[in-house]
């Protein structure tokens, strides 16, 4: 108990840390839901892969003396979140182009973004060796080491995709659902989808650099399961899944503080134990007269 | 002095629709005129639905021309709803009034529930309003889908084989009611289906689909001429 509460002090060392992983855990699974909804599942797989190649190409092309970015404070998080953003948000145009016009099956394309995107994470960390272990912490996330600027301008980032999310939920369901009648609607189904991707890529782009792509993979999926069977209607899904998100996060990082264990697997472990708990309940209830 | 015909809500003029490398129908002239119903028949594979997307908006026309553009009320095939959505009857039916960007909790978006109540009761789906859509049975999601499509407040209900999958009784169920919004909503109506036996009572014209070409005309001379009638031997 007494942990529990020292963890809720403003003045605990890893104040931020707690609750940068908690916002992760609250915003995330609101894109999420559409990720599972539209079967985009697989990109939740390949797209914080293709995250984390964009975060190593940034910084082996400043080893290579090319400098994007002025030098400053936060110089090593700018990088990143250019080489991030940049490289999720010209997947999704190529995996969304490639939807409509290829015949191949889309598994078959993400599995192959997925695989190019690791073994180029890790050509580009190789080819840049002096900077290898700020990059690798960038790689699996640093939410440990959150500095305030860092914590602030994530909040902002989460706070306008959450909000975005939850003001058009009705634009990006019935574009998800139907397309044909959001067309006959006379609603421009281009702009919603480009504008639901740009949240997904964002989101993504931003959380694998805060929780890494295995918290963040985790995130996208698996409080948007746990919730399913209890939604009803997608408000509720969408709220549901990010309550099971934020809990799950903060019980992940009460259980790796006081056990001494890796605050990422730990977090995505508490979320599948929340989902087999929602799956007992569910089968329980359906059984029960 | 003969009464002049009142102007078509769509007129198709040498419209030539297809995809990718393939033309799917040429030439095609179709006007639709309000009050009337439209029973777009023929094969599957044909082209009906190409035709009835074409005239919705959703697939471009390689050559041709579309004048008139009248408020559709959209009833798709069921089976392409994806039932994982966990979405009630009542939020389906409500996508017809999606026609706009509204505020949450806005005065617009209550009146807008009223409207989708009244669309659910009149196609006797009231009862089904919180019920998950993707739980429902084939013939009652039919009757939520034609009630989204009302709620759209159409000039034009189009049916993409709207009793295709469902059983006899059900069939039974929803012709009388199509009929009678029909009357009562003095409802404009395109139906495509690749059977006519159930339908062909509640047709006022036909388009006949076949071989890249489209044939129409007042139903009673379009279901009696030999071509179809040969086709549909059986059921007619």
């Amino acid at each position: 108990m007494n942990t529990f509460l020292e963890i809720l002090k403003p003045d605990f060392l890893l104040h931020h840390a707690v609750w940068g992983s908690v916002v992760a855990g609250f915003v995330c699974p609101l894109v999420g839901v559409y990720v599972l909804l539209r079967r985009l599942i697989f990109w939740g797989v390949a797209l914080p892969q293709v995250s984390a190649a964009g975060i190593s190409c940034a910084f082996m092309l400043e080893a290579l003396g090319l400098n994007m970015i002025t030098t400053g404070e936060h110089h090593e998080k700018h990088l990143a979140i250019v080489g991030a953003v940049v490289f999720t948000l010209g997947a999704i145009i190529l995996l969304a182009g490639l939807e409509r016009r290829a015949s191949a099956p889309s598994e078959g394309r993400l599995g192959v973004l997925y695989v190019l995107a690791a073994a180029l994470s890790i050509l580009f960390v190789s080819w840049n060796a002096s900077g290898e272990n700020e990059m690798l912490g960038l790689l699996k996330g640093e939410i440990v080491s959150i500095s305030e600027t860092d914590f602030h301008a994530m909040l902002d980032l989460f706070g306008l995709a959450a909000a975005a999310i939850l003001l058009f939920q009705r634009e990006f369901t019935l574009v998800s659902f139907d397309r044909d009648m959001a067309m006959t609607l006379g609603r421009s189904v281009n702009v919603w989808d480009g504008a639901l991707f740009l949240i997904i890529g964002l989101t993504i782009s931003l959380g694998v650099m805060t929780v890494g792509p295995l918290v963040i993979f985790g995130f996208l999926v698996i409080p948007p399961m746990a919730a399913l069977p209890w939604a009803r209607g997608m408000m509720s899904f969408s709220l549901l899944s990010s309550i099971i998100g934020g809990l799950s996060a903060f019980s992940g990082f009460y259980v790796s503080y006081t056990r001494d264990l890796p605050l990422g697997p730990m977090v995505v472990c508490v979320a599948c134990a929340a989902y087999l708990l929602s799956l007992s309940a569910e089968r329980i209830l359906r059984r029960s007269p | 002095m003969k009464n002049k015909a009142p102007e078509p809500l769509i007129r198709l003029k040498n419209v030539s629709l297809g995809y990718g490398n393939t033309l799917v129908l040429t030439k095609v002239d179709l006007d639709v005129r309000r009050g009337e119903v439209w029973g777009l028949l023929g094969h599957n594979g044909s082209g009906k639905t190409t035709l009835l997307k074409s005239m919705l908006g959703l697939i471009a026309r390689r050559s041709g021309e579309v004048i008139g553009r009248p408020r559709f009320g959209y009833v798709p095939q069921k089976e392409r709803l994806d039932p994982v959505y966990p979405l009630s009857s009542f939020d389906v039916a409500a996508m017809g009034t999606y026609r706009a960007f509204q505020w949450p909790f806005g005065r617009r978006r209550a009146a807008g529930s009223d409207v989708v109540r009244r669309c659910l009761a009149d196609c006797g789906a009231g009862q089904l309003a919180d019920r998950r859509f993707g739980d429902l049975s084939a013939g009652q999601k039919q009757r939520v889908l034609i009630a989204r499509a009302l709620a759209a407040e159409p000039e034009i209900l189009v049916l993409d084989e709207p009793l295709a999958g469902v059983d006899i009784t059900t069939q039974q169920a929803l012709l009388p009611l199509l009929k009678e919004l029909k009357e009562r909503r003095h409802l404009t109506m395109l139906m495509v289906s690749h059977r006519i036996s159930a339908e062909k009572g509640l047709f006022t014209h036909v388009a006949w689909i076949d071989e890249g070409r489209v044939d129409s005309g007042p139903a009673a001379g379009m279901l009696a001429s030999g071509r179809i009638s040969d086709i549909f031997k059986t059921e007619l």
